[in-house]
């Protein structure tokens, strides 16, 4: 497992980097061990020159953003390194603490993944941008305020002088992400380290940020090593690319070359494993083609009003049985809203109307705040609908269930996947525990034919007997999803729905799920409605697809289609925001900025509107579950 | 009660595990490698509630005399070969005494302990799963019964069911039951909203079951620790109420009652009969929260999964 690093140098600005000055960051050798003797890093090398995007790629435990915090000597405690670190020709592992903090403070600024948790609650966002400038630099208190101004001008956020006396629970998650980059760029550093910066965000509001981000980057001339899981992000932000594996570099060179022609096997799984919106050539699919399932796919990508009333008209499913097929899951104009004490109410879902044939996928997506969990927890029994109608072959499923056959019975109709599979297993419970209590509850099986299904499921699931022992904690995140697989299939529900079941998960371990999802349905003749905000994910599951935005569904197709041609602007606006190599667009960085600046005066309100109502929505749900127990 | 089963291997490995070759040259000082501090506090604290528990249950065989046997020969004497802790006020002979009034300190606070917390577990499981007005209305019985002094409560329960050890266990049991109910409680209410427990209801098990089979056994360690804890309290406690005749009766041995029973001797300079047992009290409850933090520490650092 130790394969020499392809390297894949342009000869040309391989000569430049190496005759001319010295690179701005230059890591060598980089090796790092934990106390207890762990290796971490296996000898990194990387470089990154001034006015170069370097994209830093791997899978979680990969090691990049331990490399990428040895930059600034952030180090675990008690960790041994050997190799060396140098930016701007200073080594920072030999840095003592006055000059590492020199380093710190000009030398590079540092973004990280989750901006809340990286901002002091309790103190104004001037507060924040102006006390490195204030007690580091001993700038006035005028000054620093101007500088704080620019620098909020220059994030785009739109009014800057108000912001400085706001506090962090006032922004939404975009636009707390400007705040952390205005307040890396205040040193004025010559090289920013940016660690998965726009994985908390939507897709339209990380295109903003990465608009952001190229702009600062071109103006101020500063190297940026970006750290990132996603290959489609690097691939349109990059010059460069380091792939990284198990703690060591297994591929580097040009983007383009990388990605589009990777040489180490793992680049290549990588690659393979990434689902992309490509494929859905444009002229190749008009949205009058039926898709798989022709009944639903037939109907035009609808507004809301022409959606209401298509959703009302097949509303008593159950008699038309003779005519044609009755749908397997139909939701027929579902509103919910959440009362809150002394505020306004929020309208999570809004007149949404959902069908899926028997053995159909349908997608649906939208960003944080839609009201796609809303609908899918509706689904499921968890959350009563305020109006409208829901039918699970046939079947009246719109209440919670009350009593203990009404459970069963609901529970055997629809099961559901949860997002995050290390919060959805119950820690104290083993994977085959977890499943057999499944079993027992719904067929009153002995415990020696339990032990059977159990372990027939787990194999289903790519899981083996030795699995069945194992607790959530001594699990992969990819193992973890698989038992709750399992475990929604032990019922065998007519319905499967999947809230975002791949969104925590590695670009691989995800393609792995896909696939599972992909034969169980081949198999089972499973009916899926897959929630997600991923369009790619989507197009690889789901023949047909919904968009919902602020609880409304706006469009409604088969999901090539819908993808070739969209009709709705949000529809647009979301697929024009996924990121795309640069060479598929004519000009890479000018696109992204494009989109970001286009949608920045309205898109930008939009993001914070949407994530406030997220919010109130989880407190409502909440508070709601608290009175109804 | 006794908390050795199951220490963490990696909690028990992680500590040494730093005593590893120097990381840097700035770190040159090193202690000689040595048990960490916690592991030797705990295993000093474990062996003073083992040997307290020993005591206590052989007590009969251990204590050289008969506790309650005078001995008007040798009234206040001094610790010598035949009393090593000297005797008492009556001529009682104090080392005997304290071994058999370890027996009312365990007793009486592990009594409690078990109440208060199923109790409090009990209210605090209502309260946090249905929420709603049952959680208020609870919520407010908890502040009332904080607002009594346990005092009051112990003086009420002696009024009602007499002198002795029942009427300070009932009173200790009320006044630390809200304690773990709080805990208990938040606990709950925070697990309710966990994503396990939608998964649960989704697959039809019903509400109870999930809160008494699953959510319950998820939050028993941490308010089992906390519990732990209170038992060094409530010792002190009842020990309080002995020493102002609340409690056990004389001429039973209780720490308590001994101390308060050798109040006449302090006067005279026999101070040994009177420090002896307060001594006690002090080492064991010190004892006693060595351990129940160890514990909370341990259960606390591993339930979010």
């Amino acid at each position: 497992m130790t394969p020499a690093t392809i390297d894949r140098h342009d000869p040309a600005e391989a000569g430049v980097t190496a005759s001319t000055v010295p690179a701005l960051l230059d890591i060598r050798d980089l090796t790092l061990d934990l106390a207890d003797g762990t290796r971490l890093l296996h000898g990194i090398s990387l470089s990154v020159a001034t006015g170069e995007t370097v994209g830093l790629v791997g899978e979680s435990g990969s090691g990049k953003s331990l490399t990428a915090r040895t930059v600034l000597g952030l180090l675990p405690e008690g960790a041994a390194t050997t190799g060396t670190v140098r930016l701007a020709g200073a080594d920072v592992l030999a840095a003592g603490g006055a000059q590492l903090r020199q380093l710190r403070r000009r030398g590079a600024g540092m973004i990280f993944q989750d901006p809340r948790a990286g901002i002091n609650p309790m103190r104004t966002i001037g507060d924040h941008l102006t006390e490195a400038l204030r007690l580091a630099e001993g700038w006035s208190a005028d000054a620093a305020r101007a500088r704080a101004i620019e620098l909020l001008e220059a994030v785009r956020l739109p009014r800057p002088e108000d912001h400085l006396r706001q506090y962090p629970h006032e922004f939404s998650g975009g636009m707390l992400q400007r705040v952390m980059i205005a307040g890396a760029l205040t040193t004025s550093p010559r090289l920013l380290v940016c660690d998965e910066p726009t994985t908390a965000l939507d897709v339209t509001t990380q295109a903003e940020i990465i608009g952001v981000l190229t702009e600062q980057r071109a103006s101020r001339g500063m190297g940026m090593l970006f750290i990132t899981h996603d290959l489609n992000l690097a691939a349109s932000l990059c010059d460069r690319v380091y792939v990284m594996s198990g703690g060591q570099v297994v591929e580097q060179g040009r983007a383009h070359d990388v990605l589009r022609d990777p040489q180490a096997d793992y680049t290549r799984r990588l690659v393979a494993a990434t689902p992309t919106l490509a494929g859905a050539a444009p002229g190749d699919v008009s949205h009058s083609v039926g898709g798989p399932a022709g009944h639903a796919g037939a109907r035009h990508p609808l507004d809301v009003v022409s959606a209401r009333a298509s959703g009302a008209a097949p509303g008593d499913g159950g008699v038309d049985a003779g005519g044609r097929a009755v749908p397997m899951l139909q939701a027929t104009a579902v509103s919910k809203t959440y009362l809150r004490r002394g505020k306004e109410p929020v309208r999570a879902v809004i007149d949404a109307s959902v069908e899926v044939p028997r053995g159909g996928a349908l997608g649906v997506v939208g960003e944080s705040g839609s009201g796609k969990s809303t609908l899918a927890r509706m689904i499921v029994g968890l959350e009563g609908a305020d109006t409208g109608d829901i039918r699970i072959d046939g079947r009246e499923r719109t209440s919670v269930p009350r009593g203990r056959v009404e459970r069963i019975a609901h529970a055997r109709s629809v099961q559901m996947v949860f997002q995050d599979p290390y919060l959805s297993l119950d820690p104290r419970i083993t994977a085959g525990r977890a499943i057999e209590d499944a079993l027992r509850l719904h067929a009153r099986v002995g415990s020696g034919e339990a032990r059977t299904r159990v372990l027939s499921l787990l194999e289903q699931v790519g899981l083996g007997e030795k699995h069945a022992a194992a607790r959530p904690r001594t699990l992969s995140g990819g193992q973890r999803q698989r038992v709750a697989i399992a475990r929604a299939l032990a019922i065998e529900p007519d319905v499967l729905v999947m809230d975002e079941a791949t969104s925590a998960l590695d670009v691989s371990v995800q393609a792995q799920v896909l696939d599972l999802v992909d034969r169980i349905r081949r198999e089972r003749g499973l009916t899926v409605l897959f929630i997600s905000h991923d369009l790619a994910v989507v197009r690889r599951v789901c023949e047909q697809t919904v968009v919902m935005r602020r609880g409304e569904i706006v469009e409604r197709g088969d999901t090539a289609a819908l993808l070739a041609a969209p009709q709705h602007d949000y529809t647009r606006l979301l697929i024009d925001s996924v990121p795309k190599p640069g060479w598929d667009a004519a000009a890479a960085g000018a696109e992204v900025e494009a989109a970001g600046a286009g949608a920045d005066g309205d898109g930008m309100v939009d993001g914070a509107d949407l994530e406030s109502e997220e919010s109130a929505v989880e407190e409502a749900r909440i508070e709601a579950s608290g009175q109804a127990r | 009660m006794i908390p050795t089963s199951s220490p963490r291997a990696p909690g028990a490995s992680r500590a040494p595990g730093r005593v590893g070759p120097p990381p840097t040259l700035a770190v040159t000082v090193r202690r000689a490698p040595r048990l960490p501090r916690t592991t030797v506090s705990l295993a000093i604290a474990l062996g003073v509630v083992a040997a307290m528990t020993l005591a206590a249950i052989f007590a009969p065989f251990l204590a050289p005399y008969d506790p309650d046997a005078v001995d008007f020969a040798a009234v206040n004497a001094g610790p010598s070969a035949a009393h090593w802790l000297g005797t008492d006020g009556l001529g009682r002979d104090t080392l005997s005494r304290l071994i058999f009034g370890a027996r009312t300190a365990l007793l009486g606070p592990l009594l409690v302990v078990v109440a208060s917390t199923a109790l409090g577990i009990l209210l605090g499981l209502v309260a946090g799963w249905r929420g709603g007005w049952i959680d208020a209305v609870l919520g407010r019985v908890f502040d009332v019964l904080f607002a009594f002094p346990s005092l009051l409560i112990a003086i009420m329960a002696v009024a009602l069911f007499g002198k002795g050890l029942v009427a300070p266990v009932i009173a200790m049991s009320i006044s630390y039951a809200p304690f773990v109910a709080r805990l208990t409680r938040s606990l709950v209410a925070a697990e309710r909203n966990r994503p396990y427990v939608a998964a649960y209801r989704v697959q039809g098990f019903g509400g109870a079951w999930i809160a008494l089979r699953r959510v319950l056994p998820n939050i028993t360690p941490i308010v089992g620790a906390q519990s732990t804890l209170n038992f060094g309290y409530v010792l002190a406690e009842l020990a309080g109420l002995s020493f102002l005749g609340l409690g056990v009766q004389p001429p039973t041995a209780d720490w308590g009652a001994m101390i308060n029973e050798a109040q006449a001797g302090l006067i005279g300079g026999h101070f040994l009969p009177a420090i002896v047992p307060a001594v006690a009290v002090v080492v064991v409850v010190v004892a006693v929260n060595i351990i129940g933090e160890e514990l909370s520490d341990r259960i606390g650092g591993e339930t979010p999964a």
